[in-house]
């Protein structure tokens, strides 16, 4: 990059506005040579690392980075996250969805499943950081500098069209007066040239000089606030998940007491605060009616709970809705999801192997799928559970599925299962059977309150309740990630919206007769067409604030007037 | 009684703001091809400017019925699910985009592009077209009417970026063909090194419309025998080619999402060759548009506006899922969309700012934003559901 004379301060010298290259958008950017020295290597080094240095100060590296980005995160759109759907990351592996098992192993390799926490990304993120530094730090260097020596220049030869021309019916002085209080009431940086100047009086006045790229580097820098706060987020946030049974026993914020549990590296037991939680009951309600428009929508989704400090202070209630979270001592408790939980009895041989609610989880057909497992029975006895909720007998005395919802007409199918459940031995969900080691022994199903037996197993469908699933969290970030958001929006609004201009009052006497000719010569580097209505308005003010003018001749033809 | 608004809020989508929106455009068009050549427009060329103007005011107005009378119809703000979003787009992007053309930057008769554009969209929208109804309490907070809502608006303001950039590699295209051909210089310079008006430090006390260097009349333009030069800029066949092809690698989306393959061809067509035949029209009328210079500060001006509120709308997003969800960002389809449209468009805005790639190439990126803009909204929003997925598509 070339000097920029704008950019400096600029006594006297070539500073006419006909004289000047075209202005940029940027003040000049200062480098310094570096390959000075003799000893071999360390100088290879050197100039290795300045011409790095320089490759990653270039605009067009940035642009080049953000290219990249912007295609790893395609790649994070069109490829699952594991992050996010391990299940289909898996069934494309597996080579039953997407694009293949031979595509997929590759897809792998590159670590296209996982693009945010891949060792590229990484690296992509480091450069990113890098050249944002590179480009910031001399950027910021030239912003001090422009902010505390810039004074406007001069302006030494008339030669374009003013913007605005008249007469007055005042002195010289008076004018250039005028013209610097306005300029500094409108808060314009203002400089009058001296007699010694050598050109005709006048007022210059500057704005918009630090605040496009004071909010340019603003903007900027707030990435470094988001990047440290998502870091600080990382090692100390906590999230965990549970589920809970109407009027059964809750759980206890514990480390123990969640499903899943993601706590940050920095995040241990002793920071979790011990509260007890409690659910009395879950409210939730659909559009029954198959005729009203958006039949079969939820409308109601909320929890009734009870929450216990740790201290043995009183129980309070509170109810958590889909979008109204609940606090406690800052950790924030959300209802995410929810499910039928039927109390399943197991008797083999009059003895009770199984008794318990269970969850179950909805699918795309309506039915809210589970499983039971006994392996107190020998051998193990697991069911596999299809609840539909409404499933009403019809005519001819079978029940009829209809995959709606509500639990008006519950009914509960399930498969009978005998042999090994491999528990402890492989990954299981609590919602399904392993049945690699099991074997089929009939299907069954039951209305609340039935018992059916099969092959020498009794179950009871005992009662219906419902479960909901918490998400508990704590995110120290969040208040810094606000910080930083504020930062970028504060920043890029100037950013974006500020421009810079200079405003040049030339005052010529009128030859004798007490009356002066005031000129306006103006110059914006960006948004030509919002200076021109400020320019308008400024010389309306200056020549209402001087005395009553008797003439007035607008600008004639005005064109360009860069060199 | 919501079954007879229901009914009103349809008949007043489609036909009446579908169909004021392309008479309009069309009226705007033709106006435009009179204004070239003279100074003044013609009389003939005001009049039927004016009468666009009225067909472009009922079309919006229509429109705002229509969002009202659907609004009442179901009982809520009319932003939940796939048509309502695309249609309150169209809304916020011609009422912006022609308010903008004719009060901020008084080139009223380019109104006609961005009408043509709303008019598409709004057909467009009638592809997702789902009868009024109620919300899931989920989306209902008001974290997420502000979060759509801007990022609604962001979306028809990009839009109206979109047709600006286009038009202006149009121009710029023929302008090059000219130069080639006369060997000078056609269109005011200075946007060479600088881009866009941005740099050009003029102004003036009165209006100076006829004296700007890119008042449609001044423009090397006036002789009819080099419109065809200009068309030739760029060819029927690359044009046709390369509209099918882009807007096809956004619209295929309706052929995988599509329950039934030639229904989804089908549509896959329609938009297609809509859009081919938006092209055509556009390069038609390539002699009669303002300079390039011009049309890329438009295009820059407004993909600015458009980015702030993008950026607002997503940190908004953010909030709103920390509160439904107790996770502010999780990378889910939608999210990365949103993220990969801002990464794009601060690409167009960083080309701006870069020299040797700001005008035609900067352009080009723009280009490629709204491009990433349309498929991620469709291909997060048809082919990969996640959380955000909206009530009764
Ligand atoms: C690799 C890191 C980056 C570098 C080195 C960089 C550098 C720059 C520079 C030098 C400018 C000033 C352009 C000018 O006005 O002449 C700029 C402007 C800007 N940058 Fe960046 N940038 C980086 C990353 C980003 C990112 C990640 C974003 C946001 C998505 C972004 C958004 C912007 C915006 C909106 C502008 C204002 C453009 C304008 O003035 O028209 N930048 N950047």
């Amino acid at each position: 990059m070339a000097g920029d004379p704008t950019a400096r301060d600029e006594p006297t010298g070539e500073d006419a506005i006909e004289s000047q290259p075209p202005p940029r958008m940027n003040p000049a950017v200062r480098r310094r040579s570096t390959a000075t020295l003799d000893d071999g290597v360390l100088r290879f080094v050197l100039a290795s690392v300045a011409m790095g240095w320089r490759w990653l100060v270039r605009m067009r590296t940035a642009l080049i980075l953000l290219g990249v980005l912007g295609l790893m995160t395609a790649i994070a759109t069109a490829v699952p996250q594991a992050p996010n759907v391990p299940g289909t990351v898996e069934s494309w592996l597996a080579g039953d969805e997407g694009p293949g098992a031979g595509v997929s192993e590759f897809l792998w390799t590159i670590g296209a499943f996982d693009v945010y926490g891949s060792p590229a990304f990484l690296a992509l993120l480091l450069a990113l950081f890098l050249s944002l530094t590179a480009c910031l730090i001399p950027r910021i260097r030239a912003w001090v500098r422009l902010v505390r020596h810039s004074q406007p220049p001069l302006l030494r030869f008339e030669t374009g069209a003013p913007l605005a021309s008249f007469e007055v019916d005042a002195e010289r002085d008076d004018v250039l007066d005028a013209g610097e209080s306005l300029l500094r009431e409108g808060h314009w940086r203002v400089r009058t040239s001296r007699p010694d100047d050598a050109v005709t009086p006048q007022v210059v006045g500057e704005k918009g000089l630090w605040s496009r790229e004071g909010g340019s580097l603003v903007f900027h820098l707030s990435f470094y606030v988001l990047l440290a706060a998502i870091v600080f987020g990382q090692l100390v946030s906590f999230e965990g998940q549970r589920g809970v049974i109407e009027g059964e026993p809750g759980f206890a914020d514990t480390e123990v007491s969640y499903w899943t549990y993601r706590p940050g590296r920095w995040f241990d037991g002793a920071d979790h605060a011990g509260w007890r939680m409690d659910l009395e009951q879950f409210h939730v309600d659909w559009i029954r009616d198959p005729l009203a428009p958006g039949a079969g929508q939820p409308t109601t989704f909320a929890s009734d709970v009870v929450v216990t400090p740790a201290d043995g202070g009183d129980p309070v209630r509170a109810t958590v809705e889909g979008n109204r979270p609940l606090v406690v001592d800052g950790m924030k408790i959300h209802q995410l999801d929810w499910g039928y939980a039927p109390l399943v009895e197991i008797v083999v041989d009059g003895q009770v192997v199984h008794s318990a609610f269970l969850t179950t989880v909805a699918d795309e057909d309506g039915a809210f799928r589970g499983a039971a497992k006994a392996p107190a029975a020998d051998p193990d006895v697991g069911l596999e559970l299809e609840l539909f909720p409404f499933a009403p007998d019809g005519d001819d005395g079978w029940p009829r599925l209809t995959g709606a919802p509500w639990d008006e007409a519950p009914l509960l199918v399930y498969h009978q299962w005998r042999g090994d459940l491999q528990l402890e031995r492989t990954q299981q969900l609590i919602t399904e059977l392993d049945t690699d080691a099991l074997d089929a022994a009939g299907v069954g199903f039951l209305r609340p309150g039935q018992e059916a037996q099969l092959a020498g197993v009794t179950v009871r469908f005992v009662e219906l309740r419902r479960w909901v699933g918490f998400q508990v969290s704590t995110r120290p970030q969040i208040p810094w990630l606000l910080v930083g958001s504020a930062l970028l929006v504060l920043g890029l609004v100037p950013a974006l919206y500020a421009y810079r201009r200079r405003l040049w009052i030339v005052a010529h006497p009128g030859g004798g007769t007490g009356r002066t000719l005031v000129r306006i010569h103006g110059r914006s580097f960006q948004r030509a067409d919002a200076f021109d209505e400020e320019c308008g308005t400024f010389a309306r003010a200056l020549e209402e604030r001087l005395a009553r003018p008797r003439s007035r001749s607008g600008a004639g033809a005005v064109s360009s007037t860069e060199a | 009684m919501n079954d007879q608004l229901a009914e009103i809020s349809r008949f007043l989508y489609s036909p009446v703001t579908v169909a004021l929106y392309f008479a309009a455009a069309f009226t705007y068009l033709v106006a435009l091809t009179t204004t070239v050549g003279r100074r003044e427009s013609s009389v003939r060329g005001r009049r039927a400017q004016q009468v666009g103007a009225v067909l472009a005011m009922a079309g919006v107005g229509g429109h705002v019925a229509h969002e009202i009378v659907r609004g009442l119809a179901q009982s809520r703000f009319p932003l939940g699910n796939m048509f309502e979003v695309t249609s309150l787009m169209a809304l916020v992007g011609v009422a912006g985009g022609v308010g903008y053309l004719q009060f901020v930057r008084r080139r009223g008769e380019l109104n006609g592009f961005v009408l043509l554009a709303g008019g598409l969209l709004m057909a467009f929208a009638g592809l997702m077209y789902a009868e009024p109804g109620p919300l899931m309490p989920i989306l209902d907070t008001w974290w997420r009417h502000f979060h759509v809502s801007l990022l609604v608006g962001a979306m028809g303001v990009f839009a109206a970026g979109f047709v600006f950039n286009t038009l202006y590699l149009l121009r710029e295209r023929a302008d090059r063909r000219l130069e080639a051909h006369h060997r000078v210089p056609v269109a005011s310079g200075g946007g060479v090194d600088l881009g866009a008006s941005e740099a050009r430090a003029v102004g003036g006390l009165e209006d100076h419309e006829d004296d700007l260097p890119d008042a449609p009349g001044s423009v090397a333009t006036a002789d009819r025998s080099t419109f065809g030069l200009q068309r030739r800029g760029t060819s029927v066949l690359w044009l046709t080619v390369g509209t099918f092809v882009g807007t096809g690698l956004v619209s295929w989306v309706f052929i995988v999402s599509a329950s039934d393959v030639t229904w989804g061809v089908a549509r896959f067509l329609g938009i297609n060759l809509a859009m081919v035949a938006a092209a055509l029209v556009a390069r038609w009328f390539v002699p009669f548009l303002p300079s390039a210079d011009t049309l890329d500060g438009l295009a820059h001006r407004t993909i600015v506006f458009a980015f702030v509120i993008w950026t607002v709308g997503t940190i908004a997003g953010a909030m709103w899922a920390e509160q439904s969800w107790g996770r502010f960002w999780g990378w889910d389809p939608k999210e990365t969309g949103a993220f990969l449209t801002w990464i794009a468009y601060a690409g167009y805005l960083h080309a701006r700012a870069t020299r040797g790639v700001r005008g035609r190439r900067a352009a080009w990126i723009g280009v490629g934003a709204f491009f990433t803009l349309m498929a991620t909204y469709l291909i997060a929003n048809y082919v990969i559901v996640g959380f955000h997925s909206y009530a009764g598509i």
